[in-house]
């Protein structure tokens, strides 16, 4: 009985096989000792009061979680994540494609408009970052200075605490790039005979982007929601060089949190718990999305 | 800035001019310490910005002259990321053998074993005047009275005001007689908020130094003695900063933090303001950028005749996993000598040498301002060493004062909204430190 459901390898499929892992091994090697150990390494660190210097470590138990639980500059670093990532995820992914579709018509110059689109990602985050600071700046900065000739009072952007969380979300649309060339590519390998058929049935072009475009694209979307995700929560750079967590701590989000415990006030042990529960939110809202995804998601058969 | 390194014998021409130069002429004991070992390489971890490195490839020139056996090997952080790559370097076993030290940070250093003990190694150096520096900024090194760094640069803040706005509206120049109702008369008296001028920059520091401005002509402090208690909400330091914020957010005589950022952050150095509080670290770039005449007052007493102000600054350490301390001191001696502080501090202009002697040479140098003597006035008469400087806590408790004074900067918290979050906050911070101090 279990030799009919075991199918028989034949050699060189055992052969194809080898090479396979022999291929992914560089990659594994990479995994393992690159991620998978500092993630248990940092696990173990949670665990004690290290600072800088290993000398000296003790294990102090769940210590460092309970001093995070109890600390409401650390609600307040997840409540900021949370805002920013909802904010990044829904708009950059709504913008995302809405760029996909237009670089998907048939124009002429289409491929300048592409890199045009492209090329904030391809640019340096601190230089992204300097840029918008300019971009912001309530006197001179051309956002306020464009609002002022619809006769808008612009707002001070980054340095006000309502108002910085709503910045950072709106510079972060404007570095799609990869994310809109991903699902340029998922559109463009959307059967054009779906849309003919659809055309047969008298469908307009919001019943085709509703009824096939967006179906089809489902899956590409989902991928690109789960590494937008994934990327929101990781964001430094734009909090490093524009804000610092400020103004107050209206964009202290976790990994600024974690970056100031570490080096800022040595607390290595509580900043490595912070690591982990960066990484279990995330595995979390991973699963969520998984679990989500089987309502929405469909992949072709 | 003329192009000449610290030859063996400029050193000891320098040295010479100064009236210590005799018992340096033979470089002491140290120089042989140094001669007699083999070829060695000294690492450094330094932050100077790109315009400044010259000076200090000058220098180092010359110590290598003078001292074949050694080489010198500099990384140079920013300003912004030294103080988060030092305890990276220490977490990762990869410090260089010398690391520049801001004033705020020796004790938590100290105390993470990122900088060693050099009491034993700098008090028996019979050359190395140590009394000779500012008493005022070896506090900032001490630990239990034993030296963990040693200062090469301390300096006050004091009153710089913009001689030019002040001719332009035929107003007197600030003077010793100045109180802080006068500051504000014409910081009133000098705005046109319309125009984008301002007779007070707006600033508030809350920091190490800065504060000190304020609260001490009020007679108000943020933390005890030893930096177990936040002290900011008395009645004093309550008045000081209430006058702070009218002059702001009522008087409009200073700019709002968004008519700041118009100005790159910096409406004093771009001439929109009468007056700022200037320390001697910034004269050197009011000198290089400012197109207006300048120059600085005392800091202006309270009603009552007190007159009090910040002072900070920065100094270097030796790290333990250096393994070469004695080579690190051979050069800490020199460059941190009377004559290494004139070469790099005094004659570059810089400004702010740890030495009063070093401070004097400094007064000709070209970026000084014409009344600079103000500068040692503070630092004997009345500038105070600005806390926190003595807890571990103190990045925590500047955090929280940081915060605070830039909600207030914006208008976003009250006066006492702001000394409550800074109570509870900050004594919080250092009652968490409290079993470890």
């Amino acid at each position: 009985m279990l030799r009919r459901l075991i199918r028989p390898i034949s050699p060189s499929a055992r052969r194809e096989e080898r090479i396979f892992y022999l291929f992914i091994l560089p990659w594994l090697i990479g995994l393992v000792v690159f991620n998978a150990g500092p993630i248990l390494g940092i696990l173990g660190l949670s665990f004690t009061d290290w600072r800088i210097s290993f000398q000296g470590l003790n294990f102090v138990g769940l210590e460092n979680y309970r001093t995070l639980f109890a600390d409401e500059t650390f609600w307040v670093s997840v409540g900021n994540t949370l805002y920013i990532t909802v904010g990044r995820v829904v708009l950059g992914t709504i913008f995302a494609l809405f760029l996909a579709i237009l670089l998907n018509q048939k124009v002429p110059g289409i491929p300048f408009f592409r890199a045009v689109y492209y090329l904030p990602s391809v640019t340096a985050g601190v230089a992204v970052a300097l840029v918008w600071i300019w971009i912001f700046n309530p006197q001179v900065g051309i956002l306020n200075h464009s609002l002022r000739l619809l006769g808008i009072k612009g707002p001070t952007w980054i340095h006000s605490t309502v108002w910085v969380k709503p910045s950072l979300i709106i510079m972060s649309i404007f570095t799609v790039g990869p994310n809109m060339i991903i699902l340029l590519a998922g559109l463009q390998g959307i059967p054009k005979e779906l849309y003919e058929a659809a055309e047969i049935d008298g469908a307009g072009a919001w019943e085709k982007f509703a009824n096939v475009t967006l179906p089809m694209l489902s899956p590409v979307l989902f991928f690109v929601i789960i590494i937008s995700v994934a990327a929101s929560f990781q964001n430094f750079t734009e909090i490093r060089v524009m804000t610092q967590g400020g103004p107050g701590e209206s964009s202290n989000v976790l990994v600024w949190y974690l970056w100031e415990n570490a080096f800022v006030y040595f607390q290595m042990g509580v900043a490595s718990a912070v690591a982990w529960i960066i990484f279990l939110l995330l595995m979390g809202l991973t699963g969520i999305q998984f679990r989500l995804g089987r309502r929405w998601v469909f992949y072709e058969v | 800035m003329s192009r000449e390194k610290l030859s063996r014998r400029a050193f000891l021409k320098l040295a010479a001019a100064s009236g210590s130069g005799v018992a340096l002429a033979g470089l002491g004991p140290l120089s042989s310490i140094a001669s007699a070992q083999d070829s060695v390489e000294l690492t450094f971890g330094r932050h100077w910005e790109a315009a400044f490195r010259p000076r200090q490839a000058e220098y180092d020139e010359g110590f290598m002259e003078r001292h074949p056996n050694i080489s010198i090997n500099i990384t140079y952080n920013t300003w912004a990321d030294h103080n988060n790559v030092v305890p990276a370097w220490a977490a990762a076993g990869t410090l260089p053998d010398i690391i520049y030290v801001h004033g705020s940070r020796v004790v938590p250093w100290a105390h993470e074993g990122i900088i060693i003990d050099i009491h034993d190694i700098v008090t028996p150096d019979e050359e190395f005047d140590v009394d000779n520096m500012w008493e005022e900024s070896l506090r900032l090194y001490r630990i239990n009275g034993r030296l963990h760094a040693l200062p090469y640069d301390h300096g006050p803040l004091i009153l710089g005001y913009n001689v030019d706005m002040f001719d332009a509206a035929g107003m007197d120049y600030p003077n010793e007689e100045w109180t802080m109702d006068d500051l504000r008369e014409a910081a009133i008296a000098l705005s046109k908020p319309d125009e984008f001028q301002w007779g007070w920059s707006g600033e508030l520091d809350l920091g190490n130094g800065g504060s000190d401005f304020f609260l001490g002509a009020w007679g108000g402090r943020k933390m005890s003695d030893d930096e177990t208690e936040m002290i900011l909400d008395s009645p004093e330091s309550r008045e000081a900063l209430n006058f702070w914020y009218s002059l702001i957010h009522e008087e409009n005589a200073g700019p709002s933090a968004t008519e700041a950022e118009g100005f790159g952050d910096n409406p004093w150095q771009n001439g929109r303001c009468g007056m700022a509080v200037v320390p001697t670290w910034e004269t050197p770039s009011l000198r290089a950028f400012a197109s207006f005449n300048w120059d600085v007052a005392p800091t202006p007493m309270g009603a009552d005749g007190t007159r009090r102000t910040g002072a900070f600054g920065s100094g270097y350490g030796i790290t333990p996993t250096s393994g070469q301390p004695d080579v690190a001191w051979t050069y800490l001696r020199e460059y941190l000598s009377n004559e290494g502080m004139i070469f790099m501090w005094s004659l570059s202009g810089r400004g702010s040498p740890a030495r009063p002697e070093a401070l004097e040479v400094w007064f000709t140098s070209d970026p000084a301002p014409p009344s600079a003597h103000y500068y040692r006035d503070a630092m004997f008469d009345y500038a105070v060493t600005g806390r926190p400087y003595e807890t571990i806590a103190g990045a925590q408790v500047s955090d929280v004062l940081s915060r605070e004074a830039e909600l207030l900067r914006l208008g976003e918290t009250t006066v006492d909204g702001a000394i409550a979050a800074i109570m509870e906050e900050g004594q919080a911070a250092l009652d968490s430190v409290a079993e470890d101090m």
